[in-house]
C-alpha cells in the first residue's frame, strides 16, 4: 500500500553487473518505501548492494530490472539531471566538493546548477552554513583547509541549497569522529522531522541506525 | 551563465596548463597568419598579374598526336596517314569569325597570309627562304617551290602583335598611313628590304603569284625588325621579306585565286585560362577537326610568376601541416587535461549539471585561451609576415638563379656568354623575368577572418576530447576511484 507521503519507492529492483554470471546478483527484487518527514537507514555488510541502491536511487546507474519511482513516476522517463539537481540532494562520505571553489561557492553551485532563478543566493547559503552548524566567517575559506566535519556539512548545505525533497546520504559519518557523526545525524533529523524531508542514509554505523525511524537490511542475495 | 563564470575561474585556477595550451595556439596562430598572409598575397598578386596579361589561344595542329595512330616505318600506314593529313581542312575566315563568337573570349584576331614572288623588288637574301614550308593541312595544293614574300594581312590593329610587342617598330610612316593600312592595297615594308630596293614611302611596288599574275600595293610605311636577336642567325633579320597589310584587302583578292594559298593564324583572347578546355570542346562542337587543338600563352605568361607561386604553394602546405600537427597536439593536451579534471566533472554531473553544458564549459575555456593566443599569435604573425615571406621570396629567386646559372655553365661556360650568343634556346632571364622581387604579405581583415575561423574549428576538433570523455565518464566511478 502506497501512502500519500510516499516520494520515493523501489519496486523489485534487481542488478547485476554486465560481466557477471546470470544468477550473479548484487541486488535481487528489492521493495522499499521511503516517505516524507522521515529519516531512513539502509544497512548491510559489504557487498550487500548499499551503495549500488543508492546509485540506482539517484540515477547515477540505469535501473534495467524494476522500477525506482519519485513522486510515482518513473525515474527512467524523468530528465536525470534535472532529477538529481532539483528534487534529490546527495551527500558522499566523500563529501565530493569542488576543492578550488571556497564554502560558499561550493553551495551556490548548486543553486546556479539547479537553473532556478534563487534570488540572494549569497544570503541564503549563508543561512544554510548556519543551518549546518558552520561559522559564516568560513563563507571565504577554501574547502581544502576545512575538516572533515565541516567539509561535511558544507556537502550538506550544497545537497539543501536547491531546497530538494529527498536527501540521500552515503555513509555520511564514515569518516568522522562520533561527536561529529551526531551533529551530523542531528541535522538530518531536524530536516527528515521538522522540514518535512525524506532523508536515507546508507550506513554501516550501528549508532546511525538506532537513531532513524526506518531500517532497511540488505542482505547479499543468493546464488 | 555559471558556466562562463566557471570557466573563467577555471582559467585563472589551471594557469600553467592554460598557458601551455596559449603557448601552443600562439605558435600555431603565428605561423598560421604567416602562412595565410603569404597565401593571400602570393594568390593575389598572381590572380592580378593572370588579369593583367593577355591570355591568347591559339589553334595548332597536333602532328604528334594524329602520328601516334600510324606505323611510320610501314609505308602503306604512311600513305594513309597522308590521305588522312590531306582530308582535313584548313582553317578559314569564315571559321575564325565562328569560332571567335564564344562567351569564353574576350576577343579575337587573325592574320591572313599568302606568299607571292616579287616583280619589281628582290627579296633581301637569296640564300635564305622564309617561305612557309608544306607543314599544314590544306596545303596540299602548295607549289613546292617557296616564294619570295610573306604577305602578312592584319585584320585590326589588334592582331599587329609584332608592332604591340615592340619587335617591330616603325621608322617611316605617312600621315595618313593609320588610316588607310585597313582599306586597300596598302603595304608597310621591313626597312632591309626598302634599302635593298631602295623604295620610299608611297612608292609602287609589285609582287606576283607563280602563275605570273601581278599586284601592285603602295608603301605607306617602314618598319625595323627587333625580334628574335637570340635566334638570328643571318646578317638580315627574319622578317625582312614579310610584308605587312589588311587581311581584308587580302581576302577580296586572293581568296577566290587557286593558285595562291592562303594561310589563317587566328588568335583568341580567352577571358580565363582556366575556360581553355571549354573553349576547345565549344570549337570541336563547331566543326573543328579534333586533330587541332588549343594551345595558350598560359606557360609562358605565368612563368613570371613562378617564383612566387612557389612561395605560395609552400605556404599553403606549411599551414596544412601546422594545423594538423596543431590540431593534434591540442587534441591530446585537452585529453590530459580531462584526465586530469575527472574529478571535478564526475562531482558537477553527480549534482546535476548535463554532459551539454558541462562541454560547454570545457570548450568555452579552451575558446578563451584560444582567442587570446589567436589574437597575439596574429599579432606576432603581422609583423613577422612580411619580412618572412620576402626572404623566402628571394631565396626561391636565389634558388632558380643558381639552377639557371648551372644550366648555363653546362651549356656555355656562363651567362655572360649566353646572353651574347643567339643561337642556342633562350633559357636565360628567370630571375629577370619574375614578375615580383617581393611579397608585401600583410595580415589583413580578411587574414584575420580566416585565422579566427581556423581557430575556431581548431578549439571544435581539440573539443572533441572533452566531448568524448565526458561522454564516455561514469560519475560514480569517478567519484568512487576517488574515495
Amino acid at each position: 500500500m502506497v501512502k500519500d507521503d510516499t516520494i520515493l519507492q523501489v519496486k523489485d529492483v534487481s542488478y547485476r553487473y554486465n560481466d557477471a554470471q546470470e544468477n550473479e546478483y548484487v541486488l535481487k527484487n528489492v521493495n522499499f518505501n521511503f516517505d516524507l518527514g522521515k529519516i531512513y537507514a539502509i544497512k548491510g555488510k559489504s557487498g550487500s548492494g548499499k551503495t549500488t541502491l543508492l546509485s540506482l536511487i539517484t540515477g547515477l546507474e540505469p535501473c534495467n530490472m524494476g522500477e525506482i519511482l519519485y513522486n510515482k513516476q518513473n525515474i527512467k522517463e524523468m530528465n536525470l539531471d534535472r532529477y538529481r539537481n532539483s528534487e534529490i540532494g546527495i551527500v558522499f562520505q566523500s563529501y565530493n566538493l569542488i576543492p578550488f571553489l571556497n564554502t560558499l561557492e561550493n553551495i551556490t553551485l548548486s543553486m546556479d546548477i539547479n537553473g532556478k532563478n534563487i534570488k540572494n543566493k549569497k544570503e541564503k547559503a549563508l543561512e544554510l552554513m548556519e543551518s549546518v552548524g558552520l561559522n559564516k566567517n568560513m563563507a571565504d575559506r577554501k574547502i581544502l583547509k576545512l575538516s572533515g566535519g565541516e567539509q561535511q556539512r558544507v556537502a550538506i548545505a550544497r545537497s539543501l541549497s536547491y531546497n530538494p525533497k529527498v536527501i540521500i546520504a552515503d555513509e555520511p559519518t564514515g569518516n568522522l569522529d562520533k561527536e561529529t557523526e551526531n551533529d551530523i545525524l542531528e541535522i538530518f533529523k531536524r530536516l527528515a522531522h521538522e522540514e518535512n524531508k525524506c532523508v536515507i542514509i546508507v550506513t554501516h554505523s550501528p549508532n546511525v541506525a538506532n537513531q532513524v525511524d526506518v531500517v532497511y537490511e540488505l542482505t547479499k542475495p543468493k546464488k | 551563465m555559471y558556466i562562463f563564470k566557471n570557466a573563467l575561474l577555471s582559467i585563472k585556477r589551471n594557469k600553467g596548463r592554460n598557458i601551455l595550451i596559449g603557448i601552443i595556439i600562439l605558435v600555431i596562430a603565428c605561423a598560421s597568419s604567416i602562412a595565410l598572409a603569404i597565401h593571400n598575397t602570393a594568390t593575389n598578386l598572381i590572380k592580378s598579374y593572370e588579369d593583367s596579361i593577355t591570355k591568347e589561344a591559339t589553334i595548332t595542329f597536333n602532328r604528334k598526336g594524329m602520328m601516334e595512330n600510324f606505323d611510320l616505318k610501314d609505308k602503306e600506314t604512311m600513305e594513309e596517314a597522308k590521305e588522312k593529313f590531306d582530308e582535313i581542312d584548313a582553317i578559314t575566315i569564315e571559321n575564325v569569325k565562328e569560332y571567335g563568337n564564344s562567351d569564353y573570349l574576350e576577343d579575337y584576331y587573325y592574320t591572313y597570309q599568302i606568299n607571292l614572288n616579287g616583280n619589281n623588288i628582290e627579296k633581301v637574301s637569296s640564300d635564305f627562304s622564309f617561305g612557309e614550308k608544306n607543314d599544314r593541312p590544306g596545303k596540299e595544293d602548295m607549289p613546292d617551290e617557296a616564294s619570295d614574300f610573306t604577305v602578312v594581312g592584319y585584320d585590326s590593329v589588334n592582331s599587329m602583335t609584332d608592332f604591340i610587342n615592340g619587335n617591330y617598330q616603325m621608322t617611316q610612316i605617312t600621315e595618313d598611313a593609320w588610316d588607310k593600312i585597313f582599306t586597300g592595297n596598302y603595304v608597310f615594308i621591313n626597312s632591309e628590304l626598302a634599302e635593298l630596293n631602295d623604295i620610299s614611302l608611297n612608292d609602287e611596288i609589285i609582287l606576283e603569284s607563280n602563275e605570273g599574275d601581278t599586284y601592285s600595293f603602295i608603301v605607306l610605311g617602314i618598319y625595323e625588325s627587333n625580334e628574335d636577336d637570340a635566334e638570328q642567325m643571318d646578317m638580315f633579320s627574319k622578317s625582312s621579306n614579310t610584308i605587312l597589310t589588311s587581311a581584308d584587302y587580302l581576302v577580296e583578292t586572293f581568296s577566290d585565286q587557286e593558285d595562291i594559298h592562303a594561310n589563317v593564324n587566328p588568335t583568341f583572347i580567352l577571358k580565363s585560362f582556366d575556360d581553355t578546355l571549354k573553349f576547345q570542346d565549344e570549337l570541336y562542337e563547331k566543326g573543328l577537326n579534333e586533330n587541332y587543338v588549343i594551345s595558350t600563352n598560359e606557360d609562358t605568361a605565368l612563368e613570371s610568376v613562378n617564383s612566387i607561386s612557389n612561395v605560395s604553394s609552400f605556404a599553403t602546405t606549411f599551414l596544412i601541416i601546422t594545423l594538423i600537427i596543431g590540431a593534434v597536439v591540442l587534441f591530446v593536451i585537452n585529453m590530459i587535461n580531462i584526465r586530469e579534471r575527472k574529478y571535478e566533472i564526475g562531482v558537477l554531473r553527480t549534482i546535476g549539471l548535463s554532459k551539454l553544458k558541462l562541454t560547454m564549459q570545457f570548450v568555452f575555456e579552451l575558446f578563451v585561451v584560444s582567442f587570446l593566443a589567436i589574437l597575439i599569435g596574429t599579432g606576432i604573425g603581422a609583423s613577422c609576415s612580411k619580412p618572412i615571406s620576402n626572404q623566402l621570396l628571394a631565396s626561391e629567386i636565389a634558388s632558380s638563379q643558381e639552377e639557371q646559372n648551372k644550366i648555363d655553365n653546362n651549356m656555355m661556360g656562363g651567362p655572360h656568354d649566353m646572353k651574347e650568343n643567339n643561337n642556342r634556346p633562350n633559357t636565360r632571364g628567370i630571375v629577370n623575368i619574375q614578375a615580383y622581387d617581393s611579397i608585401n604579405a600583410v595580415v589583413g581583415f580578411k587574414e584575420l577572418g580566416e585565422l579566427i575561423g581556423i581557430g575556431v574549428i581548431l578549439v571544435f576538433v581539440s573539443s572533441l576530447a572533452s566531448l568524448i570523455s565526458i561522454e564516455r565518464f561514469s560519475p560514480l566511478t569517478i567519484l568512487k576511484e576517488r574515495s
